[in-house]
C-alpha cells in the first residue's frame, strides 16, 4: 500500500470512528428539555436575553395540513407515542444506512434504505426527529393551510410543475435557489437545502442570524430605531424585547415575484409584512412564530409556530459556496440545449 | 430549492409498518436531475483525483482518467453535498489528491465529460456513496413533486 | 527691600516655578499621548473587552491596486501600437489605452492614483509568481473574482468600496461585508479545524492588549487581494489586527504568509473609518443577479438580454 492509500485508509478509518462517536452524542442531545434542572433564561453581558447558539428545526410536521387530519389541530398522545416510535425506527434504518453506505461496509444495493442515503447525508438526520402534537406548522387559518390567493395558488402549481423539468432555456428559468441567489426569508429559521443550520449571534444592540446556505444572513437592529426605507430581498428588520421574546418586524421587500421560486409562499414582494416572535422555552428549545401578511400572494395573513432545536456547544456552521461554482446552472441550460434540439420542429 | 418540503419519502423498509401515523420525511428533491444528467448512460471510470472543489450544494470532483490509446481526460464529477459531509467527518483528507478512484454514475446530457457521480470505489476496496436520489434517477425513491405533506 | 517683600517676592517666585513646572508636566503628558497611539482607551463592552462593534469602511484605493500607483486610463487595459512617424516624437512609444469592454464608462472605467498600502510598496514574489501577476492583471476582466460577484477573501473583503460591520459577542465576533452578502464569524473559542478549504477563510481571534488579533488559514487559492492581479495559494495565512486608535477609527493591519508564492511575509496597513450617520445600516449587495447574464446568457437556448435564440 502506498503512503497515499495508507493515508486515505486511515481517513476512513478515522471517518467510521468520528461516526460513530458523533452519532452517539447526536443521539444524548436531542431537544426535550431535561425535566429534572429548572431552566432559566439567562442573559447577555448587556442584559438581553440570550438566543445564542446554532439551531435547526428537527421536527416531522408538515408545513400544512395533511389531507387525513382536516379538521384536527392536535395529535392524541396515543398517535403522539406511536409517531415517536416510528420516528426511532426510521431514524435506526437511515442511521444504520447512512454508516454503512458511507463507511463503505456495502453498496447501495446492500443498504437497508437502499436509494436514500443521499437524502440521510442532506438532512444529517442521524438522530430521530421530534414528534409535536401540532399537525401543521401553520396555524392560522384553522384549517392549517396557506391561504393563496387564486393566481399566487395557480403560480404555486404552476411551480410544482416546472420543478426539476424545466424547460430551462436561460439563466432566468431555474428558481433563485438554483441560481445561488436565496430561497427567501420566510422559511429560513426551518428550512434549508443542507438542513437549515441558523447560527445567533447576539451583540450590543443586534441580533445577528446566519444562515448556512446562501450568505443568507439578518443583521437586526434592538435599538428602537424606525424602519429604514431601502428595499432589498430580506426587507428592513426591526427588532425589540417583548420581556424575554424577541420580536421582529420586517417591511420593504423588493418585488421579486417574476422569478422563479421553490416555493411560492417564500418569495418577495412590495406588500410583504412578516412579523416574527422568538421566544426560548428551554436550554435547547425555541418557540419561533411566524406571521405573514401580503395581499399580493395571500388572501389574508396567515401564522405559522415552529419549534426550534438548539444544537449541542461545538456545533459549527460551514461556509455555503454556491455561486461560486454553479455548475449546475451550466449543466440545466447544456441539457435545455439537449432538449430543444430534440424537440420536433 | 425544493430540497426541504416535508414530504411523503417512500422507501422500502421492510419491518417497519408504515401506519397512518408514519409522518412523512423531509423530501429532498435534488434540482433537475433529468434536466442535466442522462440515466440512460451510465458509466465507470477509473482515475486519479487532480482537486476537489468544495462548493454546495454538490462538491465537484476533478479526476484524471487514462484511456486505452494513452490519452488522458478530465472528468468533473457531481458528489455529495459538503456541509452535510463535513458533519459526518468527511474533510479534504477523504478525498486527497492523487488518490485512485472508481467512480460509477451517470453521464451529462450533453455528452460531455462529466457526471452525476453514484459509487465512488477507492483503491484498497472502500465504497463510498455519493448518489443522488429523489430525483428520478434510477434505482431511487420517488420523488413526490408537488406534495405538501 | 523690607522681609515683608522679600518673603512676597519669594512666594511670587516660588509660585511662578509651581505653576511653570506644572505646565510643563501637562505639556508632556499632552503630546505623549497625541503622539502614541497605543496610548488611546477604547470604550468597552459590557463583558470588559474593547468595543470595535461598529461599521467601518477604508478610504483608500487598495482594492484597485495595494500598491502605490499613477491614475491610469482604464479598468482594463490595452497596448497600442508605438506611435512613429509623428511630427515632433523623438522615439516611437506605446500607449496604453482601455480595454474595449470597459472604453464605454469613460472616466468612470478609470483607475485614480493611490499610495500603497503594503509596507515598503514591494510584494516579495517568487520568480514564477511575478510573471503569473503579470498575467493576472492583463487578464483581469476573465480572471478578477470580484467581477463576478464571488466571496472577496481576506484581507480583499476589508477594504473593497463598501462598509462592513463589526458584531461583537462573547465567543463569537461576525464581520458581516455588504459585497456580495460574504461573512464571516471570528471564533473567540476554541474550534476544530475547518474541515475543507474556504473562500472566507477559518478566523480564530483573541485579545493582545486592545487589538483584536485574528488568524485566518483554510483558504481556497482562487481570491484576490485587489483588482491588479495581485494573488495567492491555497497556504495562504493572514494575521489581521484591529486597534481602535479613537472612537471613530481603528488601524488595521495585515501580515500575508504564503511559502508558495512569496519568498517572506509582507504586510498591508491602514486605517478603517467608522460610519456615523445616524441609524447607518449595511445594506445588501446580492450581486449574483448583476452577473448572470454575463456568465449565463450565451449558454442557454435563448439569451434573455436579446430574446434571440443563441447559436
Amino acid at each position: 500500500m502506498t503512503a497515499r492509500h495508507t493515508v486515505s485508509t486511515l481517513a476512513l478509518a478515522v471517518f467510521i470512528a468520528v461516526a460513530i462517536a458523533t452519532s452517539g452524542a447526536q443521539q444524548t442531545s436531542t431537544a426535550q428539555p431535561d425535566s429534572t434542572s429548572p431552566w432559566k433564561q439567562t442573559t447577555t453581558p448587556w442584559g438581553d436575553p440570550n438566543l445564542q447558539g446554532v439551531w435547526r428545526y428537527e421536527a416531522a410536521i408538515p408545513l400544512e395540513r395533511p389531507a387525513r387530519f382536516e379538521g384536527r389541530e392536535s395529535l392524541s398522545d396515543e398517535e403522539v407515542k406511536e409517531s415517536q416510535r416510528l420516528e426511532d425506527e426510521q431514524a435506526k434504518q437511515r442511521l444504520a444506512g447512512a454508516e454503512g453506505a458511507a463507511v463503505g461496509r456495502r453498496s447501495v444495493a446492500e443498504s437497508p434504505i437502499r436509494g436514500n442515503e443521499y437524502n440521510s447525508f442532506w438532512q444529517d438526520h442521524g438522530r430521530p426527529r421530534q414528534v409535536f402534537r401540532q399537525t401543521s406548522l401553520v396555524v392560522d387559518p384553522k384549517d392549517g393551510r396557506l391561504p393563496y390567493t387564486p393566481d399566487a395558488r395557480k403560480a404555486e402549481a404552476r411551480s410544482s410543475a416546472r420543478y426539476g423539468a424545466g424547460p430551462y432555456e436561460s439563466y432566468l428559468d431555474p428558481d433563485t435557489g438554483e441560481r445561488c441567489l436565496t430561497d427567501g426569508v420566510t422559511a429560513l429559521m426551518w428550512q434549508g437545502p443542507n438542513g437549515g443550520h441558523n447560527r445567533i449571534v447576539q451583540s450590543q444592540g443586534y441580533v445577528t442570524i446566519l444562515h448556512e446556505e446562501y450568505l443568507d444572513r439578518r443583521v437586526i437592529p434592538t435599538d428602537g430605531r424606525s424602519h429604514g426605507t431601502i428595499r432589498q430581498w430580506f426587507g428592513d428588520a426591526v427588532g425589540k424585547w417583548e420581556g424575554s421574546t424577541f420580536v421582529v418586524d420586517t417591511i420593504n421587500f423588493i418585488d421579486r415575484t417574476n422569478y422563479e421560486w421553490a416555493s411560492i409562499f417564500t418569495r418577495p414582494s412590495e406588500t410583504l409584512h412578516i412579523v416574527e416572535r422568538f421566544t426560548r422555552t428551554g436550554a435547547d428549545a425555541m418557540e419561533y412564530r411566524i406571521t405573514v401578511e401580503d395581499p399580493t400572494t395571500f388572501e389574508k395573513p396567515w401564522t405559522a409556530v415552529i419549534p426550534i432545536t438548539r444544537l449541542a456547544d461545538g456545533t459549527q456552521i460551514y461556509e455555503y459556496a454556491c455561486h461560486e461554482g454553479n455548475y449546475a446552472m451550466t449543466n440545466l441550460l447544456a441539457g435545455g440545449r439537449v432538449d430543444a434540439a430534440k424537440r420536433p420542429r | 430549492m425544493r430540497r426541504h418540503f416535508p414530504g411523503v419519502m417512500r422507501y422500502s423498509i421492510p419491518f417497519v409498518v408504515m401506519s397512518a401515523l408514519a409522518m412523512p420525511a423531509a423530501v429532498l428533491a435534488h434540482h433537475a436531475f433529468a434536466a442535466e444528467f442522462d440515466s440512460s448512460k451510465p458509466f465507470k471510470i477509473r482515475g486519479t483525483i487532480v482537486k476537489m472543489e468544495w462548493i454546495n450544494p454538490h462538491t465537484w470532483l476533478h479526476l484524471d482518467v487514462k484511456r486505452p490509446d494513452g490519452k488522458t481526460e478530465r472528468w468533473m464529477i457531481e458528489g455529495g453535498p459538503p456541509n452535510a459531509l463535513y458533519r459526518r467527518g468527511f474533510n479534504k483528507d477523504s478525498l486527497p489528491q492523487g488518490a485512485e478512484l472508481v467512480v460509477e454514475g451517470f453521464r451529462a446530457k450533453d455528452g460531455s465529460l462529466k457526471g452525476n457521480g453514484r459509487e465512488l470505489t477507492f483503491a484498497d476496496g472502500r465504497r463510498l456513496f455519493v448518489g443522488s436520489s429523489g430525483t428520478g434517477a434510477p434505482n431511487d425513491g420517488k420523488d413526490p413533486q408537488g406534495s405538501k405533506e | 527691600m523690607t522681609r515683608q517683600l522679600r518673603s512676597s517676592v519669594v512666594g511670587v517666585v516660588v509660585a511662578a516655578v509651581v505653576v511653570a513646572l506644572g505646565a510643563m508636566w501637562l505639556f508632556q503628558t499632552t503630546t505623549t499621548s497625541q503622539s502614541a497611539s497605543q496610548a488611546y482607551q477604547p470604550a468597552r463592552t459590557a463583558d470588559g473587552k474593547p468595543d470595535l462593534n461598529g461599521i467601518w469602511q477604508a478610504l483608500n484605493t487598495a482594492n484597485f491596486d495595494i500598491q502605490g500607483h499613477a491614475a491610469r486610463p482604464g479598468l482594463a487595459l490595452m497596448p497600442a501600437a508605438p506611435r512613429s512617424g509623428v511630427a515632433g516624437l523623438v522615439r516611437a512609444t506605446h500607449v496604453e489605452l482601455p480595454h474595449p469592454s470597459v472604453r464605454p464608462l469613460g472616466a468612470v472605467g478609470g483607475v485614480p492614483a493611490g499610495e500603497s498600502v503594503v509596507e515598503g510598496d514591494e510584494i516579495p514574489y517568487q520568480p514564477w509568481a511575478v510573471a503569473k501577476k503579470k498575467e493576472n492583471f492583463d487578464h483581469w476582466l476573465e480572471r478578477d473574482p470580484e467581477i463576478k460577484c464571488y466571496m472577496p477573501g481576506v484581507p480583499r473583503a476589508t477594504y473593497m468600496p463598501y462598509p462592513f460591520q463589526i458584531l461583537q459577542g462573547t465567543d463569537k465576533i461576525v464581520m458581516a461585508y455588504e459585497f456580495a452578502g460574504a461573512s464571516r464569524t471570528v471564533h473567540l473559542d476554541t474550534v476544530p479545524d475547518s474541515p475543507a478549504p474556504t473562500w472566507m477563510g477559518w478566523s480564530r481571534g483573541r485579545w493582545e492588549g486592545d487589538s483584536l488579533v485574528v488568524e485566518v488559514t483554510d483558504f481556497n487559492e482562487d481570491t484576490w487581494f485587489d483588482r491588479a492581479g495581485n494573488f495567492h495559494s491555497d497556504a495562504l495565512h493572514v494575521t489581521e489586527r484591529y486597534t481602535p486608535t479613537s472612537a471613530d477609527h481603528l488601524m488595521y493591519e495585515a501580515t500575508i504568509e504564503d511559502p508558495k508564492v512569496f519568498s517572506r511575509p509582507w504586510k498591508i496597513r491602514m486605517p478603517l473609518y467608522r460610519r456615523i450617520e445616524q441609524g447607518k445600516k449595511l445594506l445588501e449587495y446580492k450581486c449574483v443577479e448583476f452577473v448572470e447574464e454575463m456568465m449565463y446568457g450565451h449558454l442557454g437556448v435563448v439569451d434573455p438580454a436579446t430574446g434571440q435564440k443563441n447559436k
